[in-house]
């Protein structure tokens, strides 16, 4: 690797002195003078037609300004995922804003803005709906029976999508194999649970434009999927990017209500409107979807696998919006091509039913697939006494093997089994005890998971968007402007992109700025998501760096009367090649840049050349080469409470291969916070509804239960394999979903080896594990 | 939507006064109100500890005061933790370490762990842990924010 001066160091977060301040730069903090406030009337029911709607008494109340119901809306139908077009082949197109059928108890019926969010509460209540109801179906399986409720009309036996895949011969791998395992894995519904609620501010003008502030993920999805629903050209919807957001996870990927809802009331007013998520609303705003996996899989004495059958039910909800890519997601990356057996089967099923509707959330299908499959992993070593190392070394891709999903590319860089060693090195594996051996009601357990194959983008996905773009401009003080449409959720893209277009002008991180984008401005990228900030829009950005250098030296050529070939940047200054007395700083060359033609000096009128004219500017819109795999391995030690059924995790060890590490303190930082949320998802969360009305039953952070600094392990240490990915910038690649993927699998195989009895359904509660040891 | 009561308190050390509904929260009017928008609303119930303020030297959730009962108190919020500019040896702490993500969270979590320095201008871990459990963080598994805290408190104890 080449020597680098800003990238690989934890150089201070540019955001941080905001941060730690007080964070002023959050769409929730946004406000516009003359600001209405809206609020939605949601649905006591879970299924059911809207007969009528009488807002004549809300409208009469003092400071409402306007009310709107679906007999207002557009009845435009599409796909509210922001990274995908709104009418994709590969989606289902079942989304309205809002309609005259109710299909999950929540979803809004009507709509008020007034002159403050009290008011507006106030006439929620003041208006008349009538209801009739439906008969309900919460439970997929059951959705997908004859006879069963139907959700949709154009989806037989509710099912949204069915994709399947297949290779070689089931039939004769089963007939091959000395052992069948056959398992069923049940992941329940989590939230993303980031702080910042989602919350927007819709400006209209009187043509018509309208001006959106949001906290999501996606500035140009939020704008193509506006002009959609309300049936309006895109140049018609500016998104002006957040400086930052508080948090999304995956959880604000898609349109939700509010920004439709607060254009359409804005439009009709006038007036900017705002509308801010209450948390209960938040909770019933996006979801993980459940997935239930079969699993049956083949192996040989020596543990080579030989068949796999997959089954895997998704709980879509009542439309299908990510859960129609998720199943996919699931199937591709988080079952079926992570380990190489040579005759596999999968079949997904994404069902509708009277459930919230599910979202996007980090690791997207895949925490459903590991702990599925390395829970039967483990089974398998367990019972057929077999190195679970070597196992998972045996049964998976090595460096330079041909990518498993991705035609023509290879896996260039991939040290999973320098995780899996290294990880096991860490923590000690070796002093690992049989299953249940350890004396008195406090039992250890130490256990592991992996996996072997993800993504640094979606290059490859059908219809899923993957450009990203930069410009980049050098200031007269010799400073750096860059415009990215990159978001910041928090895991730190704004330091990133200062990191690459730092190193590549020669310049300090604190002399770069991410400033102002909106989607009138700035070159359009895809969404922060799927683990491809650093590596998509790293490059992208990268290259409009370089632009820039180009030009810097181009300038310079004239100046200094040299090739531009012949110039290199070191400390600030640009120098000819075996000259080092020769540098000029870059403050000077672009202040010539940026000057008149004819200077007036003491010494009287200097002509200077037109050549070394124009703004030190560059930029690039481009989408990545490829889609690198990261992988990582991830240990835990746990003790369980066999009197209370507690799971206590102890420490933990994660191992991963992520390319060169941008920013070790940032990276870390990945780690332990994937890991409380993947110690949340296999220990105590869930998102739970009332099974007759469907209403969520755990809407605060009372009731869901999320970690907090006393749960989390003392101990949690980050092995970075550094690895060289030819295709990334600065050879990396992705990291942060992995954090996430794995630690449910990693700690239900703990739990095993600490008391010798399988939990198949998460949460891994204390009733859960006092049932599985017979106590209950 | 009521009479307003006339309030008068020390804000972060000044003598403000405003005017709020007797239903308001502090939070309400901290934020909306004062616009001192640095301190945040996580959950408005009292369960995430975003709203953390100090009030007459006790660390609570502003959600869960009302504004009309902070009449002659003072009250300490993230805007007044940075001293003429100087960042207060928490917040340099959490800048060094990386101690934030999305940081919406990180009012909260500052004015939570000073009160406990000035409480205890010791802690160890364990304590650290424990008092820190009344706020929550989404992205760091909290690990950074409690090293944090723990360096804070030993430029503390050496200045």
């Amino acid at each position: 690797m080449t020597q680098l001066n800003v990238v690989g160091k934890s150089v201070v977060r540019p955001d941080a002195y905001d941060k730690v301040t007080g964070g002023k730069h959050y769409p929730v903090n946004y406000s516009l003078p003359g600001m209405l406030h809206g609020k939605l009337l949601r649905s006591p029911y879970p299924h059911a037609k809207i007969v009528a709607i009488d807002t004549s008494e809300a409208e009469k109340l003092p400071g409402v300004k306007a009310v709107i119901t679906h007999a207002d809306v557009p009845q435009n139908v599409f796909t509210p995922v922001y990274f995908v077009p709104a009418h994709a082949k590969s989606m289902v197109q079942d989304f309205v804003v809002m309609s005259d059928r109710v299909r999950w108890a929540g979803q809004p019926v009507a709509a008020v803005a007034a002159t403050s969010a009290d008011v507006a509460e106030a006439a929620l209540q003041l208006i008349d709906v009538e209801y009739e109801e439906l008969q309900p179906v919460f439970d997929p399986e059951e959705a997908m029976k004859e006879g069963a409720p139907q959700l949709h009309d154009n989806a037989p036996n509710n099912i949204a999508k069915a994709p399947s895949f297949s290779f070689g011969d089931l039939e004769a791998g089963f007939a091959e194999a000395d052992h069948i395992f056959e398992g069923v894995y049940q992941t329940q519904r989590v939230h993303t649970c980031y702080m910042e609620p989602r919350v927007c501010v819709v400006d209209s003008e009187t043509d018509g434009r309208i001006t959106v502030h949001s906290s999501m993920q996606h500035g140009f999805g939020l704008r193509e999927k506006m002009a959609v629903a309300l049936g309006i050209p895109e140049s018609k919807v500016n998104v002006v990017k957040p400086t930052y957001i508080g948090g999304g996870f995956g959880g604000k990927l898609d349109v939700g209500h509010i920004e439709p809802v607060a254009a359409l009331l804005s439009l009709e007013t006038g007036r900017p409107v705002r509308i801010e998520h209450t948390r209960g609303e938040d909770f019933i705003a996006t979801t993980r979807n459940p997935i239930k996996v079969y699993l049956k899989t083949g192996v040989k004495n020596d543990g080579a696998y030989t068949a796999r059958y997959i089954k895997s039910i998704l709980d879509a909800g009542a439309h299908a919006t990510h859960g129609a890519e998720v199943i996919m997601v699931h199937g591709l990356y988080g079952t079926f091509f992570p380990w190489k057996c040579p005759n596999q089967t999968w079949e997904g099923f994404s069902v509708y039913t009277n459930n919230i509707i599910g979202g996007g959330y980090r690791g997207y299908g895949a925490p459903q697939g590991c702990f599925a499959v390395e829970s039967q992993n483990d089974e398998i070593c367990e019972k057929l006494g077999l190195d679970p190392i070597e196992f998972r070394s045996g049964n998976t891709h090595k460096e330079g093997d041909p990518h498993p999903v991705l035609q023509g590319h290879t896996l260039n860089s991939y040290r999973l089994d320098d995780c899996l060693k290294k990880g096991a090195e860490r923590i000690g594996f070796d002093r690992r005890a049989p299953a249940n051996s350890s004396e008195g009601a406090k039992k250890r357990g130490i256990g592991f998971a992996c996996h072997p194959l993800w993504v640094s983008g979606c290059l490859g996905f059908p219809d899923i968007y993957e450009h990203s773009g930069a410009t980049v401009k050098l200031n007269r003080d010799g400073t750096a402007d860059v415009v990215s449409s990159c978001i910041d959720l928090g895991s730190g893209q704004i330091t990133m992109l200062t990191q690459v277009v730092a190193e590549e002008l020669g310049l300090a991180s604190e002399a770069v700025r991410v400033v102002y984008a909106d989607t009138d401005t700035a070159p359009f990228d895809a969404p922060t998501h799927a683990s491809r900030a650093t590596y998509s829009a790293g490059l992208a950005t990268k290259a409009a760096a370089v632009e820039t250098r180009n030009r810097l030296f181009k300038a310079a050529s004239a100046v200094m009367e040299a090739n531009p070939g012949d110039l290199y940047l070191e400390d600030g200054k640009v120098l000819v090649k075996g000259a080092p007395d020769s540098g000029v700083p870059i403050t000077e060359i672009t202040a010539r840049a940026e000057s008149a033609f004819v200077q007036m000096t003491e010494e009287g009128p200097r002509l200077t050349t037109i050549e070394e004219k124009g703004t030190i500017i560059g930029s690039a819109s481009q989408a990545p080469p490829s889609n690198p795999s990261p992988v990582a391995a991830q240990f835990v030690e746990v003790e369980v409470d066999t009197d209370t059924g507690e799971v206590k995790v102890l420490h933990v060890v994660h191992a991963a291969d992520a390319g060169r590490v941008f920013h070790p303190k940032a990276a870390e930082g990945q780690v332990e916070g994937g890991f409380q949320q993947g110690m949340g998802y296999a220990l105590m969360e869930h998102l739970q509804f009332d099974q007759d009305t469907g209403a969520c039953l755990s809407s605060d952070f009372l009731d869901y239960k999320i970690p907090t600094s006393m749960e989390m392990p003392p101990k949690i240490e980050s092995i970075f394999v550094e690895s060289n990915e030819p295709t990334g910038p600065y050879g990396a690649k992705s990291m942060s979903e992995l954090c996430l993927i794995i630690p449910a699998a990693a700690i239900a195989n703990a739990v095993y080896n600490a008391i010798g009895v399988r939990v198949t359904e998460l949460p891994i509660t204390p009733e859960r594990v006092l049932r599985a040891l017979g106590k209950l | 939507m009521g009479n307003k009561s006339h309030i008068t308190a020390t804000i972060n050390g000044e003598a403000r006064d405003f005017l709020c509904e007797p239903r308001q929260s502090l939070l309400e009017v901290l934020r909306d109100v004062l616009y001192l928008t640095g301190t945040k609303e996580g959950c408005n119930d009292g369960n995430c500890g975003a709203c953390s303020v100090i009030v007459d030297g006790v660390l609570l959730d502003a959600c869960c005061m009302l504004a009309v009962e902070t009449e002659g108190s003072s009250i300490e919020t993230i805007e007044g933790l940075a001293k003429e500019g100087e960042l207060h040896p928490l917040q340099s702490a959490f800048l060094e370490e990386t101690g934030m993500q999305c940081g919406i969270c990180t009012p909260g979590f500052l004015m939570s762990a000073k009160a406990l320095l000035d409480k205890n201008p010791s802690p160890n871990e364990q304590q650290v842990r424990h008092w820190l459990a009344g706020n929550l963080c989404r992205c760091t598994g909290y690990d950074k924010l409690v090293r944090s805290v723990m360096k804070a408190a030993d430029t503390l104890a050496e200045a």
